[in-house]
């Protein structure tokens, strides 16, 4: 522990009290035992603490990086890779801002305010704390508590915690920002998604903007700034932290041109074929087991090997745009690393890299603005109406891949964003820097939490996760610090007995050990528990609860645990709750069903062919 | 939560590229007024047909239906010409080509000054069949199917072309005026479209360019005479743009130079004239194309001097035969 002292030389000094109560907190989640390793991890960390830098892909699927299997080209993000450690089993949440609720104050959903997403908070859940749509005043955030630590707190990009002046980042810990306060919102100017809502709303340094810089492109603009801030304290001898959100890859796909191009024709072949070969290099990388199986195709995504050449060259070009857009994310990541080199800081920084929720199968523009006749409708006839696809990318366009291409992102699970099928909530995750002791490129396999990120990153800049803040009690941290694991004395923080749970939009889900406890709305779930062994199983094609009912009565009383502990609302009402009556029938997809379509000419022996008689 | 609306894209899309690929490419009046108009060396699907109605309505003081321009000063000249003609854009070594026939006809009249006296001459009938090849050479490949439609865009193209006008057209030697040449003339030359922008319906841009040199024969019974021309060297130049993705315009501008006329060996003067026109465009339909245009020649005062102005307005349609099992298909849904 003194190592963990001598570290907060020159900044505000941890309390022996401080520490005490941390240990308290780790240790009623079992793992006392494991803390002497990130204390040994820590001890050979420069003499002054490192920089960190948290990165968000939003909506990138798990095997959208080349590191993960991904034949999109992501040097940079490989870089931090082969220098760090890859993480196959990190969990985040379904969707985006309770994910980002979780990384900022390391706290369930259910009591950070984020019970349900404001977009769709449920007519049961209104006035309730926990439900408020954005980040409650009953938390501290990271970058509070780094700040107090003695960090610079940097913001750029997507924040969607809330709008007003007590919300946003400057009110919750960022020295400086400069942040999309909604959602989404288009990459090249201020324009939205719905009649009620058609400005985005951005903020700089706490100040709401009246317009965005001269040649604005979110990826390029939020990296400049972030170099700006860096750079202005550079050289003061704090440390920084930096809350790296990126609006890519959200719909809509808006890149550069030059960028759109980089993939012409390599889709075509179709979302079947690229996750049996996104599979293979994964299992060929270690990241997956070899006898690991894909989740099946859904059963309303057309079988590719049916369609037309021109129907796949234009549903190709959409991840043609997703794959420009994901190397134009990772091209201005790499800026952000080459400037950290040039600056000397690039060896005392800490990267933390991942996506915040499973790729997007939904079409949200199509949700919102799909209904001729609606205020929406015409709100996106004017606004969001490039739709030919040489348009695609250009301000005006409005274009997302859909579930086929999204199941390609999430290969090999099952499902994609918003449910809690894993394709819902497993991400891929990468950390690097002078923290990781492990062998560089290595993989872990154990199972890590987002909520893990805030006492890894608070344990790493000596300062520790308090009581009360400003005089209010605060929830107790959801997640374990990764020290141990990335000191390498251990390969997991978490035992088979630990507990995970998940629940937005009435879908939820618990995870114990190998064992998976599910509910969906129907057609994607049964509208019942279903039970999955994740070890045999990690694309849950098999529903064993009717096998296992005792499993399934344990885990449903965790389940129970879990909703009574965190003040679980579920909700009265959901974006899927009519989903069954919109879709067709489930169906399962049997390869070469049905052969009425799939079977070829049959070719006569040669020699028992002859012209026609006269 | 599905994807019908990825069907809904992939349709709006497909039904704008089909609708550009089987009206672009069309025929316009390239032999009367001696310039082909802005557009129509774009590319389309191979196996693409297409049949052109054109009517134009010129005055001057030369033929129109003669694409040498030969000056007949002082004549004052009223022309209503048709062409009527078929193209096929089919695949050569893996380059776009167009193959086209294309046939004049209509009423030409007006007075003509000859030997000091003015008289009224006036003809009608069908003019000289003209075959003309395009051949691409820099740019896209041939689009072979749909997908290759789906992803055209031309960039910096150049084609060559070659015109041969067959002289069994309607000609009288006894008169000045006449539809048919009764001389063998053709025309090579090297159009260039050039691609100003994204190529997106409703913004594209394009600097198109068609420099060519027209070559004629020798018409042994030019009013019991010889008649000769030189070479001509024409250049024409279109800046083309979408107004929306169903409408455009163009900015045209034609520089003829050369051409110098011999009847039984005295020498007229050599064409060096400028013209300038606008044209507007609209596609109906999948199907059809419409479009009007108005060009004259300028700074031509001088008795000597080109004048030639006139309308023009055509119908095209097109066809594929994919793309017409396809409707047919959609329509029986």
């Amino acid at each position: 522990m003194d190592t963990v002292l001598q570290r907060t030389n020159g900044r505000k000094a941890m309390r022996p009290g401080d520490l005490s109560r941390s240990l308290i907190i780790v240790g009623t989640f079992g793992v006392v035992a494991a803390l002497a390793a990130p204390a040994i991890g820590f001890a050979a960390d420069p003499p002054r603490p490192p920089n960190i830098v948290v990165i968000l892909g939003d909506d990138l699927g798990y095997s959208d990086m080349g590191a993960f299997g991904s034949e999109i080209a992501t040097p940079n993000l490989d870089s931090l890779a082969t220098s760090g450690v890859r993480f196959t089993n990190f969990y985040t949440h379904a969707s985006c801002s309770p994910t980002r609720s979780i990384l900022l104050s390391g706290v369930d959903t259910h009591l950070n305010g984020l019970g349900a997403m404001d977009e769709f908070t449920a007519p049961n859940q209104m006035g309730i704390d926990g439900y408020e749509g954005n980040l409650n005043d009953r938390v501290v955030t990271l970058p509070q508590l780094l700040r107090d630590a003695g960090y610079h707190t940097y913001m750029v990009g997507k924040w969607h915690l809330g709008k007003s002046p007590d919300k946003i980042p400057a009110a919750r810990g960022f020295e400086r920002d400069f942040t999309l306060l909604d959602g989404m919102g288009s990459y090249w100017d201020d324009t939205n998604f719905s009649a009620l809502v058609p400005r985005s709303l951005y903020t700089e340094d706490g100040k709401y903007l009246t317009g965005l810089p001269k040649d604005f492109y979110a990826n390029k603009t939020y990296t400049d700034k972030l170099i700006s801030y860096i750079d202005a304290n550079h050289g003061d001898g704090k440390p920084f932290f930096a809350y790296v959100s990126h609006q890519a890859p959200h719909e809509p796909y808006h890149l550069p041109r030059e960028w759109r191009e980089r993939h012409v024709g390599q889709y075509d072949i179709g979302w079947d074929q690229l996750r049996q070969q996104r599979l293979k290099r994964m299992i060929e990388l270690g990241i997956m087991p070899a006898d690991t199986k894909l989740a099946e195709r859904l059963w309303f995504v057309p079988d590719y090997s049916l369609l037309a050449p021109a129907t796949r060259a234009v549903l190709g070009r959409k991840m043609e745009l997703y794959a420009g857009l994901v190397e134009n994310m990772d091209f201005h990541i790499g800026r952000l690393i080459e400037h950290l080199k040039e600056i000397g800081e690039y060896e005392n920084t800490v990267f933390i890299f991942f996506g915040d929720n499973g790729a997007e199968g939904n079409e949200l523009a199509h949700m919102i603005g799909g209904t001729p006749g609606t205020r929406d409708f015409l709100y996106f006839a004017g606004n969001w109406s490039q739709t030919d696809p040489k348009a695609w990318g250009d301000p005006g366009s409005c274009i997302s891949y859909g579930p086929g291409w999204a199941q390609v992102s999430m290969t090999p699970f099952s499902q994609y964003k918003a449910w809690t099928a894993d394709g819902g909530i497993h991400n891929a995750l990468v950390v690097s820097g002078p923290i990781v002791k492990r062998p560089a490129g290595s993989i872990n396999r154990g199972l890590m939490h987002v909520a893990d990120i805030m006492p890894t990153l608070l344990e790493l800049a000596g300062a520790s996760y308090p009581k009360t803040y400003q005089g209010r009690e605060l929830p107790a941290l959801l997640g374990r610090s990764w020290g141990p694991v990335l000191a390498g004395g251990a390969e997991a923080v978490r035992t088979s007995q630990d507990v995970l749970a998940w629940e937005v939009f009435g879908n939820r889900a618990l995870r114990q050990g190998d064992w998976k406890l599910r509910w969906e709305h129907k057609p994607f779930g049964k509208g019942d528990w279903e039970l999955f062994d994740l070890a045999r199983d990690p694309a849950e094609r098999n529903d064993v609860a009717a096998q296992h009912p005792e499993k399934v009565a344990q885990l449903v009383a965790l389940w129970d645990e879990y909703v009574k502990a965190n003040n679980v609302v579920l909700p009265s009402r959901s974006p899927f709750e009519a989903l069954e009556d919109t879709m067709p029938p489930r169906v399962p997809d049997d390869l070469g069903y049905p052969p009425l379509v799939n079977k070829r000419q049959y070719t006569p022996p040669k020699d028992m062919m002859a012209d026609p008689k006269p | 939560m599905s994807d019908t609306s990825s069907s809904r894209t992939r349709a709006g899309w497909l039904a704008l590229a089909l609708a550009s690929m089987l009206v672009i490419g069309a025929l316009w009046p390239s032999l009367a007024s001696a310039q082909v108009p802005p557009r129509f060396y774009w590319k389309t699907l191979s196996g693409t047909n297409a049949v052109p109605v054109i009517v134009n309505s010129m005055s001057g003081n030369t033929n129109p239906f003669d694409p040498a321009h030969l000056v007949a000063p002082g004549a004052n000249l009223d022309a209503t010409l048709a062409i009527g003609g078929y193209a096929r854009m089919f695949t050569l070594l893996d380059r776009a080509a167009m193959g086209a026939v294309l046939l004049p006809m209509g009423r030409i009249s007006g007075e003509v000054s000859a030997a000091g006296q003015t008289i009224d001459s006036s003809a009608r009938g069908f003019g000289d069949p003209t075959f003309e090849l395009d051949v691409n050479l820099v740019g896209p490949k041939a689009q072979k199917n749909l997908v290759d439609v789906l992803r055209y865009e031309p960039g910096f193209s150049l084609d060559v072309i070659a015109d041969l006008a067959v002289p069994v057209g309607e000609y009288d030697s006894g008169q000045p005026l006449n539809l048919g040449q009764n001389r063998w003339y053709g025309r090579l030359g090297a159009p260039i479209v050039w691609q100003l922008g994204p190529w997106v319906p409703g913004r594209r841009t394009t600097l198109e360019l068609l420099p060519a040199v027209w070559l004629f024969g020798t018409n042994d019974d030019f009013e019991g005479k010889s008649l000769e021309t030189d070479p001509m060297f024409q250049v024409d130049a279109h800046l083309t743009r979408d107004f929306t993705e169903h409408m455009w315009g163009s900015l045209d501008g034609a520089w003829y130079t050369g051409g110098t006329a011999s009847v039984d060996g005295v020498e007229g003067e050599k064409l060096d004239n400028l013209a300038f026109g606008l044209t507007l465009g609209y596609q109906i339909n999948d199907n059809l194309g419409l479009t009007m245009g108005y060009k004259s020649t300028v700074n031509d005062s001088a008795p000597g001097d080109l004048q030639m102005d006139g309308f023009m307005i055509s119908l095209v349609s097109g066809w594929h035969r994919i793309i017409e099992g396809a409707r047919r298909l959609k329509g029986g849904e």
